[in-house]
């Protein structure tokens, strides 16, 4: 009778169905694919982050020289310009070739590089 | 591993850690998202969001609390944005009474007398009917064992608040059982006579 009692129980009802899973549910792989894409973009983003690096450094070294240029060398940036402007085209595209092989080397291949080693261990 | 190390680990892009601390509380999290968007389909995706922020914010995580109750507040906040991305915004309501709607009983209740697990379904029925609130204080006082301070973190709401929607919830929960119980019971005198 006690037990009859204690198992009609509407707060113990209440309890075990407040201590109930949600219906919901993760794929089973779940874990090891958030892991996987997490970790990759953190790859990414530093291999990113050190390119970003390099090109501020270089482009530091550039500025500090044409100042340099400048202050102690007299250099003309009137000539200079003239020169920039005359042969725009060539100097755009040895600075996108540089910045392109700064980036390749720096976060694409690298990047590649991790992400197949990665596969291949699977 | 305790909690330090693990965030260590995982700060410095360990992934067979980030995989351990996925797999360690992605239950915590699918309980906090699922009983906040209430859809299968987007649950998945929620959860993922919820762990790429965890691994994007790791740095910032000082130890001065659990990291089960910081991974369960980036759920909630995620969860909540998600839900007002969706145009749900009634649903987010703070004032929102828990209008309970009745469920179908003869859905629910199949035999005359009622059953442990059918009254359970029932009542899991119920819960997801209970506004945002009301659900996931449940969740995470029942369910994850959370103290009212560890909610009071991770929801943002008062203590008093989250004690007065449990005892809330609670109370319409068991009256909705108790009613139901009462209309059974009579109905098998209605049947009888």
């Amino acid at each position: 009778m006690h037990n009859e009692k204690e198992y009609n129980n509407p707060d113990n009802w209440l309890d075990e169905a407040l201590k109930s899973e949600p219906g919901f549910h993760l794929s089973s792989d779940f874990a090891e694919r958030v892991a996987k894409q997490a970790v990759r973009r953190f790859a990414w983003n530093q291999y990113f982050r050190e390119f970003l690096i390099y090109l501020a450094a270089f482009l530091g070294i550039v500025v500090l020289s044409a100042g340099m240029s400048f202050i102690w060398l007299s250099a003309n940036w009137k000539e200079w310009l003239q020169f920039v402007t005359d042969n725009f085209a060539l100097v755009a595209g040895l600075n996108f070739l540089g910045v392109f092989i700064l980036f390749a080397d720096r976060v694409l291949l690298r990047y590649f590089f991790y992400k197949f080693s990665n596969q291949s261990v699977v | 591993m305790n909690d330090a190390e693990l965030v260590q680990h995982v700060s410095n892009g360990n992934e067979s850690a980030f995989r351990f601390l996925i797999a360690k509380h992605q239950r915590l999290v699918l309980h906090v998202v699922g009983r906040v968007v209430q859809q299968q389909a987007d649950a998945e995706d929620v959860c993922q969001e919820v762990f790429m922020k965890v691994f994007r914010k790791i740095d910032r995580f000082r130890g001065d609390s659990k990291l089960s109750t910081w991974i369960a507040t980036i759920a909630y906040n995620t969860s909540i944005s998600y839900v007002r991305k969706q145009g749900r915004h009634r649903e987010l309501s703070y004032d929102e009474e828990p209008l309970l709607v009745n469920l179908e009983k003869e859905q629910v209740f199949s035999h005359k007398t009622v059953e442990k697990e059918e009254a359970k379904k029932y009542l899991l029925q119920l819960i997801e009917k209970l506004p945002v609130n009301y659900r996931t204080v449940l969740t995470l006082y029942h369910l994850e064992e959370f103290s009212y301070k560890e909610i009071e973190e991770i929801t943002g709401m008062p203590e008093g608040t989250v004690k007065s929607y449990l005892s809330r919830a609670r109370k319409i929960l068991k009256e909705k059982l108790e009613a139901v119980i009462e209309t059974e019971k009579t109905n098998i005198f209605v049947d009888y006579a």
